[in-house]
């Protein structure tokens, strides 16, 4: 077959790549990866994510060379079943999990995936964001239903770990398109503040810092506090608090912020990082969109697995992350979005530019899912 | 009841009641109720609940079965010519239809028809016609690619195989629209059999595509052309024909190729003749969007790469929008460049104009040779060996013919050999038809018997053949004639010879013109007489590339552009210029900043070109500088994350920061639209007016109050007209005032349509709306883009003529190119250009005469492809078990796992077994759609190991031979076995020696004899073939002749193997031998226990007698005989005598016993009484004595 591979050089952006050529069917080659660094090769987390996508699919071929610099991918069909995960603790799982949301909907079995390790620290986006920005993003897309549910089973903090996440996903044959250039206004905003192996108190004592900034402008305001004890604390102490603001048309714009890990770094103060966490929503709110930030190439990759529809989307600022994914898109799957930036109005206080992104579905179907 | 016949009582008419009420009533005021309902509500009172229920769930399930599953209109506005695709076998007629339809709407005459043909039908609808020819792998490609399909049927001879076996192909791929044709109804002289074939036909066809399927006569020649009314009724038909949107083909963009060049270095091709071809193919996009550098299949030839894709000028296009009823001359365009027909053919960089042929007819003529002789040798595609095989002999003139094969086989009676066509026909024969005809037959020779004057009808019937075959040859030669002097537009070329002709019609013309593109595409700039295209303008292509380069960068291009428009700008104003520059010039360049194209370049433009700044210093031409954080390497190994932490974080402690974002808040300013207050004054406007019944008083809306106002104000404008300005005024006023009316009633129309339509809207109205508005978003979003960015977002969109450059493809592809095969480019999905399992579900098909073996190579039509592969069948236990299959089950459907291209769940596919040669059975041996894909199979076979006890406790056995290590045996530790005797056991345990032995135990003692056995299924794997049928790269004329992988039998029948069966399965005749029995052994000490009656009887047989012991039998004399006779007697009545007496003498004492008896009694008594008296003697006195010492001795004494 005359299929050629794609071919990027170092570790950046390793998911994405991952991803994309499991879901096109495209083989991968990667080199150069931190080659000229003191230690060289993929790093554990990375081996651990591969391990991953080699228990969620079925056939794929993985060669990685001796000093780990090059490492070759031939994806398979993606299997799903029951997966059960030892995250590597120097990422947080929602590294992992990222990855699962945009594969979940595209196996041949429903996928209940088992993930331990850290649910929450600083680099990557927590569990909690995950549940309350991705899960509602993809319900837009068609992808809900009974099993679609990630629940947050052992909390563990950075940098032991210890944690638990379930993650089930239905499968779906077809992505919706959707139309998503109106975000409407913020209604309300909840939140979850969470400290595990800490005094309950720091839990309240960063709701109430939090709800000081925020009360400026909503009056309604919840921050649930979520207080693991015993086993379910995992083995880190740490707290943090993660924020949700719902607007009337059911878009989600989200932040959040961790205490630093146990022995790295100065540790916080829970009424800063309240303070500092609502702030960061302010700066999300200020951005806009009807995604946030995080969960801007999710978005952008259900929209070019979608029919051959024209599907909106309006965002805030692309962040790198996002950029990198639209140009990884084009290489994968031949697509362009058009983009267009659309600017505030005089009188209006609506924060920041706003980017809206048009394009059409690849007209992908899930051609893993068995046929009866 | 006599004579008197009494009155019947008359009726009496009632003069009062309810009834009478009514007859007067009616008299009187008539009927006034017309609607029955009202007049007699009772007769339609709700008489059942349940009979309503029932009633009304009948309705809505009639309703529900309408429906469809509403899909997204996503038609092109411009759609691409629909595929007209020509089907029959051969010389049924189907060039000349072509030509006769082109002719039809297009006024022109085509000769020679190759490649597909394009024209403008009408108004909005183009065709593209394509002749299929009678090679499968035509058939199969282009019924993949058909929306049409005119099916062309012979009917002096009756369907065809290759017409079942194409509406099969049909049925699998897709079923496009197919029309019948008959052909050749001319050939029945008798009106009845021509009206009953017909009839039979029809129903025929119309149970293989669908009852009422149209079915068109071409009634008869005229000139070689069918009858232009007849054409015209077709065309018609054709041009107003809707079609289905077929799944495959509506997900896959494809093209259907009517032009190719090869691109490839002259010079290259002369270094090496077989390099790899650079080849750009031509033609109109069609099912759906087409990405650029995707993955394309090209059936026949392979998978590729796409170099690229570009979009050309509409070669045929639609006529613009007009509003008149026919197209004028100019806009009836034809193009067909494999047809030596386009007029002016654009290239991406370079412009061929086709000289009509009369400029260039000379040369032609010169070219073509004069006599038939050195035209003949031309012709010659084969060997004279090839010849003398093919020759034919006939006998007789009109009757069939004789070749070699005819003499070796027999052929069956589906095939035919047909005298007319010189070739052989596949004649289907059904079972009634075969009555039928056996039934007609007879009728025939009925009527011909009937009339003498019809006998002479068939004598004249061969004569009009001969006639015919004359006529042939004379057309030919005619033909022949002609074509000198008018070549280029003349008359069909396709040459009908009958003598000595072999399978392939002959190509002569295609192949001369095909020698010549091939020298014009070598050296395009040489003016080349002969060329049918061939002129390209230097300056045109220059500019088209200028153009390529231009579009190609556009990134880079649309800076300047804006920078151009700006300067435009500024010329204008030559003054203005000169004001607050520096403003301007800050502001141009914050524009140039934020402004799309920016962000775009930002995101798909400049960036990627990082990457090629790879200059490193080398240090003494050994070393190289290793630079360890360069830039670029820190950006490639960076922090992999989705988070967005902005550089420039805003201070949100500040007033003005937060008062920025207060609008996205439900507390903060809402829009002028949907603000709280603009609403309810919207609803006042609405609602504004109303009635209040108690008082009868009108309340005004505020904007009818206004307009109410407006009205009496302009009354009184009116009055005064002179005054213009304010007439103008009024205009905008009114304009204005239009406007909010118009608003004002779309608002309302809206409310009505929420209030009463959406009340009873079920699910399907919504999804139907819902996609209704998804498709006119499409339509919308790209409208106004132009097509050079359109293509990049979405694709180039079907309706395009697309040109495709290829590098890499074979060279055979371009040498041995046949423009009556198509072309076509099927555009692969993501993730379908990778091999793979496939499970699929396969039956074999009924007409198939054979059932298939696995692991014999089966050739499948699946999705664009044909492949040869190995299946293996299988079949699904309850168990959910895949149990392998040695052959396929008769009338069943079975699974297949096949290696092969990944292509989407729910695809049909088709079996050939072979591709070549022509056979008088069907052809497709299999159909099924695929169910699964997979990296791994899951079928398995059975396996029973066998083993033998070698050494036997209780339960417990020593078993040998079923494994031979201990590894092997750990390995199904806890297994149950069976013995063949039926008892059960475990595996326990492996022994040490001999290796592979184990102990098992069993439900009961084992013999030596038993076998024990373990049953388990061993994991089949699924061959790896993947061969695609390169049927397009075999030299022209073998097309048809690919052939792959043998099946084993044909291999063992080739190579001449006989299959050696194993001695041990043979059968040999039984031969029992007779069961001996041991003697049963009593031990010793047992026997002497015994009782003597079961004691075994020692019976020594007898030994001789020695002879002095044997006796002599002693034989008397005649005398002594006597007297042992009389002695004899003698003794008898003295025995007599003596037992007499002796009865007597025995009932004697008997008596005298009695009396003796009597005497004893008697005598017993009597002493009896005696006793008794004495012992009352004894007694008395006894008591005295007592009585007496009692009472003192001596006083009574």
């Amino acid at each position: 077959m005359a299929s050629e591979g794609l071919s990027y050089d170092g570790c950046n952006f390793f998911r994405q790549r991952l991803v994309l050529s499991t879901l096109s069917g495209k083989r991968v080659k990667i080199k150069n990866i931190r080659s000229k660094e003191d230690d060289p090769g993929l790093r554990e987390f990375e081996a651990s994510f591969i391990r991953l996508l080699d228990k969620v699919t079925n056939g794929s071929r993985i060669e990685i060379n001796q000093t780990g610099t090059v490492l070759f991918y031939q994806p398979g069909l993606l299997y799903g079943g029951s997966v059960e995960h030892e995250c590597n603790p120097q990422r947080s799982i929602g590294y992992y999990l990222e990855a699962l949301l945009m594969l979940g909907a595209f196996m041949k079995t429903p996928l209940k995936a088992t993930l331990r390790g850290v649910t929450n620290d600083r680099t990557d986006p927590t569990v909690d964001l995950l549940k309350s920005t991705a899960l509602p993003l993809m319900k837009k897309f068609g992808i809900d239903g009974e099993g679609f549910e990630l629940k947050v089973v052992k909390r563990g903090m950075a940098p032991g770990g210890g944690g638990e996440v379930v993650f089930t996903c239905p499968v779906r044959r077809t992505i919706r398109p959707i139309q998503l250039t109106d975000p409407g206004k913020i209604k309300r905003i909840r939140g979850v503040a969470y400290s595990a192996r800490v005094s309950p108190q720091m839990a309240n004592r960063i709701v109430d810092s939090a709800r000081g900034i925020l009360n400026q402008f909503l009056p309604d305001i919840y921050i649930y506090t979520d207080h693991m004890k015993g086993a379910n604390s995992g083995k880190s102490p740490g707290f943090g608090l993660t924020l949700v603001a719902e607007t009337l048309n059911g878009c989600f714009l989200s932040a959040e912020m961790t205490s630093t890990p146990q022995g790295q770094g100065d540790p916080v103060l829970p009424e800063d990082l309240g303070r500092n966490c609502a702030k960061l929503l302010l700066e999300e709110v200020h951005r806009g969109g009807c995604v946030d930030s995080t969960n801007q190439s999710l978005a952008l990759l259900l929209m070019t697995l979608g029919q051959q529809d024209v599907s909106k989307v309006l965002l805030g600022p692309l962040s790198p992350y996002t950029i990198e994914f639209l140009r990884h898109i084009r290489d994968f799957f031949q697509i362009m979005f058009k983009i267009e930036v659309q600017k505030p109005l005089e009188d209006e206080r609506k924060g920041g530019d706003k980017v809206l992104l048009t394009g059409v579905g690849v007209g992908y179907s899930n051609i893993n899912k068995t046929l009866k | 009841m006599d004579g008197k016949v009494r009155k019947p009582k008359q009726h009496q008419q009632k003069h009062s009641g309810p009834q009478a009420e009514k007859k007067k009533l009616k008299k009187h005021g008539a009927s006034t109720e017309t609607d029955e309902r009202k007049r007699n509500p009772k007769a339609f009172a709700v008489q059942s609940a349940v009979r309503m229920a029932k009633t009304f769930h009948r309705a809505q399930d009639i309703k529900a079965k309408k429906h469809h599953i509403p899909l997204v209109d996503r038609t092109p506005l411009e759609p691409p010519p629909i595929v007209v695709v020509v089907v029959g076998p051969p010389k049924v007629g189907k060039s000349t239809l072509v030509r006769c339809l082109i002719k039809n709407f297009t006024r022109q005459k085509l000769g020679e028809i190759s490649g597909p043909v394009t024209i403008v039908s009408g108004k909005k609808r183009r065709l593209t016609f394509m002749e299929c020819n009678n090679d499968i792998n035509t058939m199969i490609d282009l019924a993949k690619v058909a929306d049409l399909v005119l099916m062309l049927i012979d009917a002096s001879f009756g369907f065809e195989m290759e017409t079942f076996e194409f509406l099969n192909i049909c049925q699998v791929h897709g079923f496009p629209r197919i029309m019948g044709v008959l052909t050749h109804l001319d050939s029945f002289k008798n009106n009845k059999t021509l009206r009953k074939t017909k009839k039979n036909l029809k129903h025929r066809f119309w149970t293989e595509v669908y009852q009422g399927a149209k079915l068109f006569y071409l009634s008869g020649m005229v000139y070689g052309e069918y009858q232009t009314q007849e054409v015209k009724n077709l065309g018609r038909f054709i041009s107003v024909m809707k079609f289905r949107p077929l799944v495959w083909q509506t997900s896959h963009p494809y093209v259907l190729v009517d032009r190719m060049e090869d691109l490839t270095d002259p010079e290259k091709v002369r270094i090496d003749p077989k390099c790899d071809r650079t080849a750009s193919l031509y033609g109109y996009l069609r099912g759906t969007h087409l990405k650029n550098k995707g993955q394309i299949h090209i059936p026949g030839v392979g998978d590729f790469q796409v170099k690229d894709v570009n979009f050309l000028p509409d070669p045929c296009p639609l006529p613009d929008a007009q509003k008149k009823r026919a197209l004028n001359e100019k806009e009836r365009l034809l193009y067909a460049p494999m047809a030596g027909v386009g007029g002016v053919v654009y290239d991406k960089d370079a412009v061929y104009i086709d000289l009509p042929a009369s400029h260039v007819n000379q040369l032609q003529a010169e070219m073509q040779p004069t006599t038939e002789l050195v035209q003949s040798l031309i012709d010659t595609h084969a060997t004279l060996d090839a010849k003398m095989a093919a020759s034919k002999v006939s006998l007789f003139s009109g009757s069939a013919t004789l070749d070699p094969t005819d003499i070796s086989e027999q052929s069956g009676e589906q095939a035919l050999w047909d005298p007319k066509t010189q070739r052989e026909r596949r004649k289907v024969l059904f079972a009634e038809e075969m009555k039928d005809d056996d039934e007609e037959d007879d009728e025939d020779e009925e009527e011909e018997s009937e009339g003498g004057d019809e006998g002479e009808s068939s004598g004249e019937d061969d004569l009009s053949e001969e006639e015919d075959n004359e006529e042939d040859c004379l057309s030919a030669f005619l033909k022949k004639s002609r074509g000198d002097s008018v070549k280029a537009s003349g008359p069909p070329v396709k040459k009908s010879k009958v003598e000595a002709e072999s399978e392939r019609p002959v190509f002569a013309d295609s192949e001369d013109e095909l020698e010549m593109s091939e020298h014009e595409s070598e050296g395009k700039d040489q003016p080349l007489g002969a060329g049918d295209s061939g002129h390209c303008s230097e300056d045109e292509s220059d500019e088209e590339s200028e153009d390529e380069s231009e579009e190609g960068c556009l990134m880079s291009n649309t800076v300047t552009k804006q920078k151009e428009e700006e300067e435009d700008e500024d010329e204008e104003g030559a003054l203005k210029w000169k004001e607050n520059l520096q403003l301007k010039a800050s502001q141009a360049f914050l524009r140039q900043q934020e402004s799309a194209p920016n962000l775009r370049k930002l995101v798909y433009g400049s960036v990627v070109e990082v990457e090629d700044d790879e200059d490193e210093e080398e240090l003494g031409g050994l070393f190289r500088v290793s630079r360890p954080q360069n830039n670029k390497r820190f950006q490639a190994n960076d922090l992999d994350s989705s988070h967005f932490h902005p550089d420039t974080t805003h201070n949100w402690d500040l007033e003005e920061m937060l008062n920025s974002i207060r609008d996205c808040f439900v507390t903060g300013k809402w829009e002028e639209g949907q603000d709280a207050a603009t609403l309810l004054k919207e609803d006042e406007e609405l609602y504004g007016d109303f009635e209040d019944l108690e008082t009868g008083e009108v309340q005004k809306g505020q904007a009818m109050r206004e307009d109410l106002s407006e009205k009496s104000e302009a009354d009184s404008d009116d009055d005064g007209d002179n005054e213009v300005e304010q007439s103008e005024v009024k205009m905008d006023e009114e304009e204005s005032r239009k406007n909010k009316r118009l608003e004002k009633k779309r608002r309302l129309k809206e409310r009505f349509n929420a209030e009463y339509d959406d009340g009873d809207a079920t699910y399907f109205d919504d999804l139907k709306e819902e996609l209704q508005k998804q498709a006119e978003l499409n339509r919308a979003e790209f409208e106004d883009v132009d097509d050079e960015t359109r293509v990049q977002y979405e694709g180039f969109r079907p309706g395009m003529y697309v040109r495709l450059e290829i590098s890499s493809l074979p060279c055979e592809f371009v040498t041995s190119f046949d423009p009556h095969y198509p072309i076509i480019l099927g555009g692969l999905g993501s993730s379908e250009g990778n091999v793979g399992y496939l499970q699929m579900r396969l039956k074999k098909h009924r007409w198939h005469d054979r059932i298939l073996k696995t692991r014999d190579p089966l050739i499948l039509s699946l999705g664009w492809r044909r492949f040869q592969t190995i299946p293996l069948y299988h079949i699904e236990d309850h168990n959910g078990r895949h149990r392998l299959l040695k052959y396929t089950p008769l009338h069943m459907h079975c699974g297949a796992s096949i290696w092969g291209p990944i292509t989407p769940q729910g695809t049909g596919f088709l079996a050939l077994q072979s591709l070549t040669g022509i056979k008088p059975n069907f052809r497709i041996a299999a159909t099924g759609v695929v169910l699964d894909l997979d990296k791994s199979v899951t079928v398995v076979k059975k396996l029973k190991l066998i083993g033998y006890p070698y050494k036997i406790f209780k339960n417990t056995s020593f078993i040998k031979g079923m494994f031979n290590t201990v590894l092997e045996v750990a390995k199904f530790e806890g297994a149950s076995v069976r013995t063949v005797s039926g008892i059960r056991g475990q595996i326990k345990k492996a022994l040490s020696t001999p290796p592979g032995a184990y102990r098992a135990t069993f439900e009961d003692r084992l013999l030596m004899s038993d076998i024990v056995f373990l049953r388990s299924w061993f994991p089949v794997a699924v061959p790896q073939l993947y061969n695609p049928v390169t049927s397009l790269l075999l030299p022209i004329g073998q097309k048809d002749s690919w052939s792959g992988m043998r099946t084993l039998g044909q291999l063992k029948h080739d190579l001449g193997i006989r299959y050696k069966p194993n001695s041990d399965s043979l059968y040999k005749p039984i031969t029992r031998a007779p069961r001996r029995f041991n003697k049963l052994h009593i031990p010793k000490e047992l026997q002497k226990a015994l009782p003597f009656k079961n004691k075994p009887k020692q019976q020594q047989p007898k030994g001789k007698t020695s002879r002095d012991l044997q006796r002599p039998s002693v034989i008397r004399e005649p005398h002594e005989r006597k007297v042992a006779a009389l002695l004899q007697a003698l003794s008898t009545v003295h025995n007599y005598n003596r037992k007499k007496t002796h009865m007597v003498q025995h009932s004697k004492h008997k008596e005298f016993l009695k009396e003796k008896g009597k005497q004893e009694d008697a005598k017993l008594k009597r002493q009896k009484e005696a006793r008794k008296k004495l012992y009352r003697v004894m007694g008395q006195m006894d008591q005295k004595k007592q009585r007496s010492s009692l009472k003192g001795a001596p006083q009574d004494d």
